[in-house]
């Protein structure tokens, strides 16, 4: 297979660039969701910018306002509505999920040619990107990549020690509010390339993957990014190579997200391997002092 | 109402009625047990999960029924192996479940012609062009899932507050629980024609969180969930047909606002209630 001939087409070129981008990114803040045991949180999100996305494209909006206004939107909700006591976290984001996503359905379903366009929404295109759309995804994606290189420390405290970080004078609901807008912009980027579906496993399975691997939280991130990335070059060099010289059209997309569930369990055969090493290396180290 | 009537005069309206009453019940009636167990993101899962099955069924030309519950049996399955393993937490493993199984779906379908027109039912159920034998299916599985419910209804609810006292009695615990996710894996694949697989699980959640908010009692909840269940699917579907807007989702938003009114209004849990009585309701630590 030809990792490097297919990008020489510039529709291919683009797609990678903004594949590149969006893995590392998400990566990147999926680390800090896999680490919270936010999956669902993420998963939520992906659904609830779905009525923003339809809202722009019936006003011919960029669909990329519309992404962020509901984005930020439901990242506000899913913050104060966490805790009703009688209600449950999971309980309250189900309902805010599918409501969210059934109101972007309904407002669709009332045009012409609906099955297509929610195809799009749904699953993205990532072959028809052009350079505004790459230009919108690098400037979300900047401002993700500087808010979390600048509050990493402290959301990364907010993960292991909520109590700490509060001790310490954090505001800790403020800093949930800065994770679920991250997990939001993540999406919004990527509403273009991959659709509203499929951003949830460019967040959760590389980070999960990197997880496997290591135990140190700086190495868990970078092996993420660098997974993510991996994954959507991998994934989009497979689906051209299949669909050109196999004749059998695969969604680019859905088969991103494959090639990532295949690095994770890649990782998932290597970790067992890992650890054994690990505590191998202890013992010697022991018996060195000795 | 003679208008509601006529509303529902068609045949395949008559049909779509049917199905969302029996749809809505069976969820409802479910989605108490989905709550007091705090799984509702393994049911919405389960619902993306079933979706290359449903394709692969499709595909091969056998019953959709089968293909989605083999692949939901599957994911049961991989999510408790994976749960397993120490450094794979629930949450995560049940995103990678997810994801993964639904982008092969989709891989599935795209390699196929008329890939959009197909998807959108699976994805957001086509109740309107649900048959007679999807009918008798709903039925039948409805009945058998309720039985089940009505019959273990005593060990379920023990196994959901005090598994180690469940455990003491002698009952077989991981059994009960196997049983309890296969009937929601009936439940979830039995709404997919009416509701799609991604919107299967708000009519499972929605109807047992509202009743939650009104009633204490399980089986008052129960009844409850059903009856508002099956109420959301009537009311959502006669919107869908009077403005020719997607029924699916239509019952949807309809479960969703009566959750959304009762968090405002219900006695005791309701927002107003908490703020008029004792003040704030105390939130949970952490």
């Amino acid at each position: 297979m030809n990792l490097v001939e297919p990008f020489t087409i510039p529709y291919m070129q683009r797609a990678l660039v903004e594949v590149l981008v969006l893995g590392a990114l998400a990566g990147a803040v999926g680390v800090l969701v896999v680490l919270r045991r936010l999956a669902f949180v993420g998963d939520a999100l992906t659904h609830t910018v779905f009525p923003g996305v339809v809202i722009a494209h019936l006003l011919g909006r960029s669909l990329l306002a519309g992404a962020l206004a509901f984005g930020v939107l439901t990242a506000v909700l899913l913050t104060l509505l966490g805790d009703h006591r009688r209600v449950g976290n999971d309980a309250a984001l189900a309902i805010l999920l599918t409501s969210f996503f059934s109101l972007g359905v309904v407002l669709i379903s009332r045009t012409r040619g609906f099955t297509a366009d929610l195809t799009v929404f749904l699953f993205g295109r990532v072959l028809a990107i052009d350079r505004t759309d790459l230009v919108q995804t690098l400037v979300v994606g900047a401002v993700a990549a500087i808010t979390l290189a600048v509050l990493h420390k402290e959301l990364v405290l907010r993960a292991f020690d909520p109590e700490a970080a509060a001790a310490m004078g954090y505001r800790t609901r403020r800093l949930d509010l800065v994770l679920n807008l991250l997990i939001a912009l993540v999406v919004v980027a990527a509403v273009e390339a991959v659709g509203t579906v499929l951003v949830i496993a460019l967040i959760v399975v590389p980070a999960a993957a990197a997880r496997l691997l290591t135990d140190r939280v700086a190495a868990m991130t970078a092996l993420a990014c660098l997974l993510g990335a991996a994954g959507g070059w991998l994934g989009l060099a497979v689906s051209y190579e299949v669909s050109v010289d196999h004749d059998l059209r695969l969604a680019a997309g859905a088969t991103i997200v494959v090639v990532l569930v295949g690095l994770f369990l890649v990782a998932a055969v290597l970790a067992p391997l890992r650890r054994r090493l690990a505590a191998r290396g202890r013992v010697a180290a022991a018996e060195a002092v000795r | 109402m003679s208008g509601l009537l006529d509303l529902f005069g068609d045949g395949f309206a008559r049909r779509a009625l049917l199905e969302a009453v029996m749809v809505g019940g069976l969820c409802g009636a479910v989605g108490v047990h989905v709550l007091l167990r705090r799984l509702p993101f393994f049911t919405m899962a389960l619902g993306h999960a079933t979706f290359p099955g449903v394709v692969l069924a499709a595909l091969l030309g056998v019953s959709l029924f089968a293909g989605a519950a083999a692949f939901g049996a599957v994911v049961v399955v991989v999510v408790a192996l994976l749960g397993t393993r120490d450094r794979v937490d629930d949450t995560s493993a049940v995103g990678v479940t997810l994801s993964g199984a639904f982008a092969l779906g989709v891989l599935l379908l795209s390699a196929q012609a008329g890939f959009s027109r197909d998807l959108t039912a699976y994805l957001v159920g086509s109740i309107v062009t649900v048959q007679a034998g999807d009918l008798v299916t709903t039925a039948v599985v409805g009945a058998a899932v309720l039985a089940t419910l009505a019959a273990l209804h005593k060990e379920l609810v023990l196994g959901a507050f005090d598994r180690g006292g469940l455990a003491a009695l002698g009952y077989p615990v991981l059994a009960l629980d196997v049983v309890l996710l296969l009937l929601i894996e009936a439940t979830v694949v039995t709404s997919i024609p009416a509701v799609g697989t991604i919107l299967a699980v708000a009519l499972i959640v929605a109807p047992a969180a509202t009743a939650r908010l009104w009633t204490e009692r399980l089986r008052a909840t129960m009844a409850l969930a059903a009856a508002l269940g099956a109420a959301s699917g009537v009311i959502g579907l006669a919107i869908s047909l009077q403005w020719r807007v997607a029924a699916g989702a239509t019952i949807v938003l309809v479960a969703a606002t009566i959750f959304a009114v009762s968090l405002v209004v219900a006695p005791h849990h309701g927002l107003l209630a908490a703020t008029t009585s004792e003040g704030p309701a105390p939130t949970r630590g952490g």
